[in-house]
């Protein structure tokens, strides 16, 4: 990324003439796709977003960590919960709307992020991961805690923030209707892309099952694995019914060229496209992360992190802190997973303790590891693989006729295989491996001429 | 008054499971300085391997046998994977490929054997004792689970205290150079290490499932609860995983008798945040930081 | 005997050793000296497995020892006391003797135990105790003890005298002096402390940036005065 992009001028300037143009030309494919693939493209953007921070946290400052999917329901949930109860509060006399709730859930982004990396900053590498291991699975049950607040184990509906600033409460029967898929029990822990996975099989419940649940009682409570979220999946799922074509719900409406736009229905008449919409909200969120995440990987902050990464007490001698560096990495990690959250929570008009469980965070790890650690191209990169990858796993699958058991597990197999293998031969995952060999070429190339 | 302690009573089989598998990350820590976050896949899948013996021959010893061997040829292979990262000096690549695994796992668990959460055979009675002209929380499963880990903890600081191959063990965490000075074969005793620990961390999946129902992402919430227990005992010491396994294990019944189980996950994090705030080695953890 | 023919070790671009030839036979001591960076514990560490030269070789009695893993090298006979206290502070000093001879037979590591203890009374007394409540001078024992616990028929001392005071050196000398007597094991003695080290040595090498400046008996190099202000620094 850094050998490609290199402006002459004011870095500022050049970055945000780049981001710009970046956004300008997903916003103009954006508007010319189809609602699905708005939906694709929305995801890609929120995962790219969340991955960003990523990239700062484990590629440059080196601190692994697996609760950025924690971070995102901080933003998930205050997003959900300024705009369901403070819709009618003006602030500075401009009326509430989305972005207020954006601005709220990022403050608290920062917060906690500042928190966490407080006490991150005095751990080394697997204290850290299992800190941060421990947020993951801790943080979604604090819904738990909260049921009237956060909705508890069925998480909150949230009413879309139309474009014209104004909320529209959504239709309770619009969703009711939606389909019980079967085999939601099987849905990938890792992948959220698709629709049925989005609540996954939730990590929570899995408590119920821990025998601490009821010490005494002498039979197994095994109706516990039978999960209301698995109702609320496709509920909660605003475009479930906009769009037939709900992502790999039902086998037959997988093909993803072909999808019907007339099943969006009344929306596309309205002449207005949720999924176009939140899309590009999506975007240009991820683009303004994109804009911060360039200053500060490109500019003075970025060398400070890499060079506590690299040798801590080496830079301490050099005056840098290494206590700061790595609370500020996580303080922006944490602010860009918020705002992920923020968005992820207005795609699925649904913020749940199973939408952000343990999951998230390892398929926030596995895109970062595998798009390439130390890259923001690399984010991009994972993130487009999150979301293609189960949707061409289950092609092959409707193509070889696979059992279900096999499609939903295999794209996690796959990662999961992927990750090890990235770690043991390129641990620069794709944008370093191509970095690599492009070095190669153009090292060679002069001794030629 | 009577249901606290009952609570009490019954946390000892969790805690003595948590217990199980925190001993199973310190060891493999201490080994190799690599926190195994992949144990819990690999109990996961050893403990369906077991329910899958146990479904056609009936017989839970042979079960937990096979899920043991199982668990220590997983081990094995799960330290192949890791070793290169870590000879790279690359400690995030060496935690990344952990999860990697448990990915991995979890998904092959879900391809084999469904993702439906299914119920293990109990082997045992799981009816609370009656005694004394009471009920008590505690079944002869319970004891069943409590004996085992003591016979195991036992075992296992025999091994490392009496035998050879323990003296070789302790030798290679400590200072691997001396030790291959001293003519031991490390990079073996580092992988019966690994070995060892998919044995132990098997045990522990065939002892909770009965008492739960096993799916891929079942054991996930033991993996936190046992690294809370390793990390306060300072992950350096068996008796600091086993000590706070059991406490752990006692807080969370405590915790969910009195309130609900959902809010086990919250102490835990609530609990390892406050120890790695207070006392980022443990408190058991018996020398400071050691250069890794 | 222990040979060293034209050993050359490098660390990348940087030469640690160049043409090494060295013998070092039976009951005697050979001291190697040189200043810091001279190459020294290089050259020990080669010799015990844990460096792989890029040429040459060293043969024991014979046998070819280079490029055979440290656990094999023990196993021929050439045991490594390396630089510091290569004693490990979490185990019992019992336990640390046992080690050194995990891969014998019971019966082998009782005897060598036992003329362990014989040369160095004092582990005896301290075996119970965990080796870091040992002194500086006991912890060296022990790390000698450690070595001599696989039977070595060569043992390499990589500076023993390293922050100990004169005296203990002294005495740590004399007994390894006693060792070499009486056992006629073949030892190769480096360090930086050229004067104790020669006094106790039949042959002296001086080792300079990698290469041999000088090789003969110990007496007449520490009389060397010329030898002394070039590379010895005194
Ligand atoms: N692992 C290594 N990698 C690169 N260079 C090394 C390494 N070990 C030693 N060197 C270099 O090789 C040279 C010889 O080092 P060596 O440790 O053998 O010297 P020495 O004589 O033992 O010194 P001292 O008296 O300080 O112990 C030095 O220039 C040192 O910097
Ligand atoms: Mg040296």
């Amino acid at each position: 990324m850094t050998s490609l992009l290199r402006f002459p001028g004011g870095r500022l300037v050049g970055h945000a003439a780049f981001v710009i143009i970046i956004w300008f030309l997903i916003m103009r494919l954006n508007d010319s796709v189809d609602p699905l693939a708005n939906y694709y493209i929305a995801l890609v953007a929120m995962y790219a977003t969340a991955m960003f921070g990523m990239v700062i946290l484990v590629g440059l400052s080196g601190q692994v960590s697996l609760g950025n999917g924690a971070l995102m329901a901080v933003g998930g949930y205050v997003f959900a919960v300024t705009s369901l109860h403070w819709q009618t509060v003006p602030i500075l006399g401009v009326p509430w709307n989305g972005w207020w709730s954006m601005a709220f859930a990022a403050v608290g982004g920062i917060v906690v992020g500042l928190l966490i990396g407080g006490i991150a900053a005095r751990l080394r590498g697997p204290y850290l991961a299992g800190l941060t291991l421990g947020l993951a699975v801790g943080v979604p049950a604090i819904a738990n805690r909260f049921p009237e607040l956060l909705g508890g184990e069925s998480g909150l509906m949230i009413t879309v923030p139309y474009p014209d600033g104004g909320y529209a409460p959504v239709e309770e029967e619009v969703f009711v209707d939606g389909t019980v898929e079967g085999q939601s029990g099987d849905a990938s822990s890792v992948a959220v892309p698709s629709a049925e996975a989005t609540v996954s099989p939730d990590d929570m419940l899995t408590l119920d099952n821990f025998p601490a649940a009821d010490a005494s009682a002498a039979a197994p409570s095994v109706d516990a694995s039978v999960s209301p979220d698995d109702m609320l999946t496709l509920d909660n799922f605003p475009a479930a019914d906009a769009s037939a074509a709900a992502p790999s719900v039902d086998a037959s409406s997988g093909d993803l060229g072909a999808t019907d736009l007339s099943g969006a229905g009344d929306l596309i008449d309205a002449g207005f496209i949720i999924e176009r919409w939140q899309a590009g909200l999506a975007i240009t969120v991820a683009c303004i992360a994109a804009f911060i995440a360039l200053n500060l990987v490109r500019g003075r902050q970025g060398r400070v992190w890499r060079a506590v990464r690299d040798d801590s007490i080496a830079a301490a001698v050099s005056g840098i802190s290494p206590a700061k560096a790595k609370v500020s990495a996580f303080a922006v990690s944490s602010l860009f997973a918020a705002l992920a959250g923020a968005v992820f929570a207005q795609i699925l008009s649904y913020v749940g303790p199973g939408a952000f469980g343990l999951g998230l965070s390892l398929s926030l790890l596995v895109g970062v590891v595998l798009g390439g650690r130390s890259s923001l191209l690399g984010a991009v990169i994972g993130g487009l693989l999150l979301v293609w990858l189960p949707e061409f796993v289950l092609s092959l699958a409707e193509r070889g006729g696979w059992e279900d058991q096999i499609t939903n597990n295999a794209p996690n197999l796959i990662y999961g295989l992927l990750v090890v293998l990235v770690v043991l031969l390129a641990p620069g995952g794709i944008v370093g491996s191509v970095q690599l060999l492009i070095s190669k070429v153009t090292r060679r190339a002069p001794k030629g001429v | 008054m009577t249901s606290f302690i009952d609570y009490l009573i019954g946390g000892v089989s969790n805690g003595a499971v948590i217990a199980l598998m925190a001993i199973a990350l310190v060891l493999i820590w201490r080994a190799t300085r690599v926190v195994n976050f992949a144990q819990v896949g690999q109990a996961m899948f050893t403990t369906f391997v077991a329910l899958t013996v146990q479904t056609v021959t009936g017989s839970w010893v042979l079960a937990l046998a096979v899920a043991m061997v199982a668990g220590a040829i997983l081990g094995v292979i799960v330290q192949f994977l890791v070793l290169r990262p870590m000879r790279r000096a690359d400690t995030s690549g060496a935690i990344i490929a952990t999860f990697g695994v448990l990915i991995a796992l979890q998904a092959a668990v879900g391809m084999i054997w469904g993702g439906d959460a299914q119920a293990y055979p109990q082997p045992f009675d799981n009816a609370g004792i009656v005694a004394f002209g009471r009920i008590w929380p505690i079944s002869v499963y319970d004891l069943v689970v409590i004996g085992v880990t003591i016979l195991l903890v036992v075992a296992l600081s025999l091994l490392f205290t009496r035998t050879s191959i323990g003296l070789a063990m302790r030798a290679s965490a400590f200072n691997p150079e001396v030790a291959r000075l001293s003519g031991v074969r490390v990079s073996r005793v580092l992988t019966f290490g690994w070995a060892l620990a998919g044995v132990v961390g098997a045990v522990a999946g065939v002892l909770v499932a009965p008492s739960s129902t096993v799916s891929p992402t079942t054991f996930d919430i033991l993996l936190v609860f046992a690294f809370t227990a390793a990390v306060i005992g300072g992950l350096d010491s068996l008796v600091g995983a086993v000590a706070l396994g059991v406490f752990a294990g006692l807080v969370i019944s405590l915790v969910s008798g009195l309130s609900n189980s959902g809010n086990a996950p919250v102490v835990a994090l609530i609990l390892l945040a406050l120890s790695l705030i207070t006392k980022p080695d443990g408190v058991f953890g018996h020398h400071k930081a050691r250069a890794v | 005997m222990l040979s060293i023919t034209d050993l050359t070790v490098s660390y990348g671009p940087v030469e640690a050793l160049n043409g090494v030839t060295i013998s070092v036979p039976r009951g005697e001591i050979t001291a190697v000296i040189g200043a810091n960076g001279a190459g020294k514990s290089t050259l020990m560490r080669t010799l015990a497995g844990l460096v792989t030269p890029t040429a040459g070789q060293a043969t024991l009695d014979g046998e070819v020892i280079t490029r055979k893993s440290p656990e094999d090298i023990v196993r021929m006979g050439v045991a490594l006391v390396p630089e510091g206290r290569s004693t490990i502070p979490e185990l019992t000093v019992e336990e640390n003797l046992r080690l050194g001879g995990l891969w014998r037979a019971k019966s082998d590591r009782r005897a060598a135990q036992a003329e362990v203890f014989d040369l160095f009374p004092v582990l005896a007394e301290r075996q119970r105790m965990r080796a870091d409540t040992l002194s500086g001078g006991e912890r060296q024992q022990l790390a000698i003890g450690r070595a001599l616990m696989s039977n070595p028929k060569c043992l390499l001392l990589d500076e023993p005298s390293l922050g100990l005071a004169p005296l203990i050196v002294t005495q740590i000398l004399h007994l390894v002096r006693r060792l070499a007597d009486e056992t006629r094991i073949a030892v190769l003695l480096v360090e930086q402390n050229a004067v104790t080290a020669l006094r106790m040595a039949d042959t002296g090498v001086v080792l300079n940036l990698g290469r041999i400046v000088q090789t003969g008996p110990a007496s007449e190099i520490a009389s060397d005065e010329k030898l002394r202000h070039a590379y010895l620094g005194y």
